[in-house]
């Protein structure tokens, strides 16, 4: 369906949050388009009339939308490394602290 | 015998298989065992599963054990809270022995994904147990617990139980909560057992499922253990053997192995039926579309703030998420992420995963108009016997192959289990039995009569 090169592979790479080293790229490209090309065999299926597939049993049960307690082994100041206010708090960011 | 004997005896046989080098498992103590026997003290021996140990696969959150899915990324994280279906276990009885080793946030074929090494098969130390559940499967292999639990994306209960000669179970997706169970691909997902009998595996089923209110896909299905079903035999039962199963790529070892299967189910009053899934050429095509995409949507939670590593390369906030992703990722899921953020990227989706999304209906509609013809459908689990540790590790296309006969059933949602049908190379074979969803004790009673078979 499209070939996928270097550039796309990049591309992606940085969609993803990934790095791919230099020294990995040719393989890891070679690798990914034997990979498309095997799932691009789903183009030559005819599909009309298919919708596409929902999972799950059709009768899915929703809670009830209202607050509960939270099914935890131990309350979250134990076991976060910051927790206050009810929120968590994360080590602050060296590029937070330039601003 | 007392739990506590249990826990010792338990104790005892994980140190030995770990000092084997057999590397199944990732997590256990003695007093973390000790501790489970103690709770049992406060109950009623008749729990169905009082004093059973248990092996869980390790992307299956334990609040007493780490969860670390066999990553790096994860290495040292302790959840706070209990999945549905340890939660399920420990109220009926269980010793929670273990935590077991597995391809990295399950995804592979081999259990060579692994952060922490490849575990390896009991029957032959030079080959892989199968995957992604290799750890579990071993583990029942290895006569190191009676049950454990693994769970299923693509095959990985059937697979690893079917290369390790044990029996394993891919339950309808719904009966069993998620909830807990490290999400890869949410819509394909499921937990089911394996053990080294078929009696075990629907205590198990019984135990673990009835609906959850965290698991909205958990349907309000739950199953009853009929002890009737594992003398029932399979006299009258139609049995299906789909046409694009048994052909081109099936070796020959595995083929025959299921031939005397079929011979013997025949001689016990079973008939067989020929029957055609003419989309099935497609499913893993459509199978590796889907998952990328849910895994690349799943695992973008792995940042470096909530969870587990954090790099010490941070200078941006978006140097600290990418550097943390590489240096806790594996190349396996690296590429899964890749492939999956491909497909989902604009321009991109209606071509793939909505045709996925498409074909997977078809697929589903083939075992539908199979089943009104059949009870149940017979397949192999896997092309060959397990092959050696190392063989298909460069070639990851090769190693997808490899779950041809099993991803079917996880795109239709519908229920299967491998039940050990034979000896080929001195390897254990496996034989898949599916049904339509949630006929597991179509699966049990079929499964039940092929283990009195081979046995």
């Amino acid at each position: 369906m499209t070939a996928i090169g270097r550039n796309e592979v990049l591309h992606v790479a940085r969609l993803a949050a990934l790095e791919v080293p230099e020294a990995e790229l040719p393989q890891l490209v070679e690798q990914l388009q034997r990979i498309v090309a095997m799932v691009d065999q789903l183009a030559e299926v005819e599909v009309a009339g298919a919708p596409p597939f929902q999972a799950g049993p059709d009768a899915a049960q929703l809670r009830q939308d209202a607050l509960a307690p939270e099914p935890l082994a131990a309350p979250p100041a134990s076991f976060a490394p910051g927790f206050a206010d009810g929120f968590f708090a994360v080590p602050r960011h060296a590029a937070m602290e330039e601003e | 015998v007392t739990p506590h004997d249990i826990a010792r005896d338990t104790g005892a046989r994980l140190q030995e298989a770990d000092a084997r080098g057999l590397n199944a498992t990732l997590a256990w103590s003695q007093p973390q065992l000790d501790t489970e026997a103690a709770r049992l003290d406060e109950m009623q021996a008749t729990a169905p599963l009082f004093g059973m140990p248990v092996a869980i696969k390790d992307n299956i959150v334990t609040t007493d054990l780490p969860t670390t899915c066999a990553s790096r990324i994860l290495e040292g994280y302790r959840s706070p809270f209990e999945a549905t279906a340890v939660e399920r276990l420990r109220a009926a009885g269980a010793i929670i022995a273990c935590k077991t080793n597995l391809d990295e946030f399950a995804m592979g074929s081999s259990t060579e994904n692994s952060a922490f090494g490849p575990t390896c098969n009991p029957s032959a130390a030079d080959r892989i147990p199968g995957g992604s559940s290799g750890g579990s499967a071993a583990a029942v292999a290895a006569g190191m617990v009676p049950v454990s639990l693994g769970s299923d994306t693509g095959g990985s209960i059937r697979q690893p139980s079917s290369h390790c000669g044990v029996v394993g179970l891919k339950p309808t997706y719904g009966r069993v909560s998620r909830y807990g169970l490290v999400a890869f691909g949410s819509s394909l997902d499921q937990i089911g057992p394996i053990a080294y009998d078929v009696r075990d595996i629907g205590t198990m089923l019984e135990v673990l499922s009835s609906p959850d209110e965290r698991d909205s896909t958990c349907g309000l299905r739950p199953f009853v253990n009929d002890p009737g079903l594992y003398t029932q035999g399979v006299r009258g039962m139609r049995i299906g053997l789909p046409r694009e199963y048994f052909g081109e790529g099936l070796s020959a070892g595995v083929r025959s192995a299921l031939d005397r299967l079929i011979a013997g189910l025949k001689d016990a009053g079973a008939t067989t039926v020929e029957v055609s899934l003419p989309n099935v050429g497609y499913a893993v095509a459509a199978y590796y579309i889907i998952c990328t995409a849910e895994a690349s949507s799943n695992l973008a939670r792995y940042d470096g703030v909530k969870y587990g590593h954090r790099t010490g390369e941070d200078s941006t906030l978006d140097d600290l998420y990418t550097a943390t992703r590489e240096e806790g990722f594996g190349a396996e899921v690296k590429r899964r992420i890749m492939i999956g953020t491909y497909v989902l990227s604009s321009g991109y989706y209606d071509a793939y995963y909505l045709k996925a999304a498409r074909v997977r209906t078809l697929i589903t509609n083939d075992f539908n108009k199979a089943f009104a013809s059949c009870d149940v459908i017979l397949s192999p689990v896997t092309p060959t016997p397990a092959f050696r540790i190392g063989e298909k590790t460069s070639d990851p296309l090769q190693m997808y192959l490899t779950d041809i006969y099993t991803v079917s059933a996880n795109l239709a949602g519908i229920p299967g289990i491998s039940v050990p049908c034979g000896i080929t190379e001195k390897l254990p074979v496996g034989a898949q039995f599916m049904a339509p969803q949630w006929q597991e004790a179509l699966l049990l009673r079929t499964g039940s009569s092929a283990q009195q078979l081979i046995r």
